[in-house]
């Protein structure tokens, strides 16, 4: 019983003591998204884009991976620039990722398409 | 007289129990959660019932990081939006309480987010904000309400400048009232979402994903006050 009661405490202590860790790191996302949607110009197109491709080069969550939605959400803002074939190419590595976003994906797929 | 005093020490025993609540656990307050097992969810846009006219979609875009550090997988957030305004799905109130099916057909969501602003309030002369968020996830299959939470949250954008006296006190009051009008928008929702969804059980990618049952889930309506250094 003592025994119970010591490792429930230390383990405890290791929890709380743990740096807190996320399972993604996001760069500047919070700021740079928003501008997007309040301005929706030019430079916070740019800014936004330079947080993307931080967030999928310099991930530094627990998981290592790109976080959700990440790649699809790049390559739907080529895709409005008129960069087709990155934006295609981004759309996939999402559903390569994450193989759930496989519906939702292939509709965008099939729009683009038509 | 000792009669008195028993009542009164009894009676206030008594009070006291009825305003406190038992705890309980997640597994129990959204045992939804842990049957369904969801992997996806879908943000809907907010609900905006504030004055604020900010509100709606950059509030929209503060939710994707915590859902996401949560262990789900979250669709998404520009690309859903756009497909919801082609398909004039984008005021959510009217999908609150009708079926979600086709969420799951085009979004293959397991979940939809709904977020409801009720208030978003800033005052310059007291440095707060003052905002009411009401959250509901609701299952896309069978169309339950498997988490809610609704905040009423004070936030603190106060900042001293260290000076006493009178003079001190009103130059803190006047920094203070700037700080208010450029308390970033983000930082109240950030602060608000945190807080809330600190006892969303986890999903499929976190490592505490199904074990976390056990842990207690937070109350349903809170009063809670934050500040920028709240994450």
């Amino acid at each position: 019983m003592k025994k119970i009661v010591f490792i429930s405490i230390s383990v405890l202590l290791l929890v709380s003591c743990s740096p807190q860790m996320n399972l993604y790191s996001w760069d500047k996302y919070e700021t740079t998204s928003y501008n997007y949607l309040k301005n929706n110009d030019e430079k916070s197109t740019q800014e936004l884009i330079e947080t993307y491709q931080k967030i999928i080069e310099k991930q530094r969550g627990t998981r290592g991976v790109v976080p959700p939605g990440i790649y699809a959400d790049y390559g739907f803002i080529l895709l409005q620039a008129n960069k087709t074939s990155e934006g295609k190419e981004l759309l996939l590595k999402e559903v390569a990722l994450y193989p759930e976003s496989k519906i939702f994906i292939d509709r965008i797929l099939k729009m683009i398409e038509k | 007289m000792k009669k008195i005093l028993f009542y009164i020490v009894v009676g206030s025993a008594f009070l006291s129990s009825c305003t406190t609540t038992t705890p309980i656990t997640k597994s129990v307050a959204y045992k939804g959660m842990y049957a369904e097992k969801p992997l996806t969810i879908l943000l809907m846009p907010p609900i905006n019932k504030s004055t604020n006219v900010e509100a709606k979609e950059y509030f929209h875009s503060t939710l994707s990081i915590p859902v996401a550090n949560s262990g789900f997988y979250v669709i998404p957030t520009f690309l859903s939006m756009e497909i919801l305004k082609k398909e004039s799905a984008y005021d959510a109130e009217l999908f609150l309480n009708s079926p979600l099916s086709k969420f799951g057909e085009v979004f293959g969501a397991d979940l939809a987010l709904f977020t409801i602003i009720h208030k978003w309030d800033k005052s310059g002369i007291a440095a707060k904000v003052y905002v009411d968020v009401e959250y509901i996830i609701k299952s896309v299959k069978t169309n339950d309400i498997i988490y809610t939470r609704r905040g009423d949250v004070t936030y603190d954008a106060s900042i001293s400048t260290g000076a006493g006296g009178l003079a001190g006190l009103v130059a803190n009051i006047a920094l203070s009232a700037i700080n208010t009008s450029l308390t970033k928008y983000v930082d109240v929702a950030r602060a608000c979402n945190a807080y809330t969804f600190k006892d969303l059980p986890t999903g499929k990618y976190s490592p505490k994903h199904n074990i976390d049952g056990e842990e207690l889930s937070g109350k349903k309506y809170f009063k809670a006050m934050l500040n920028k250094n709240y994450r």
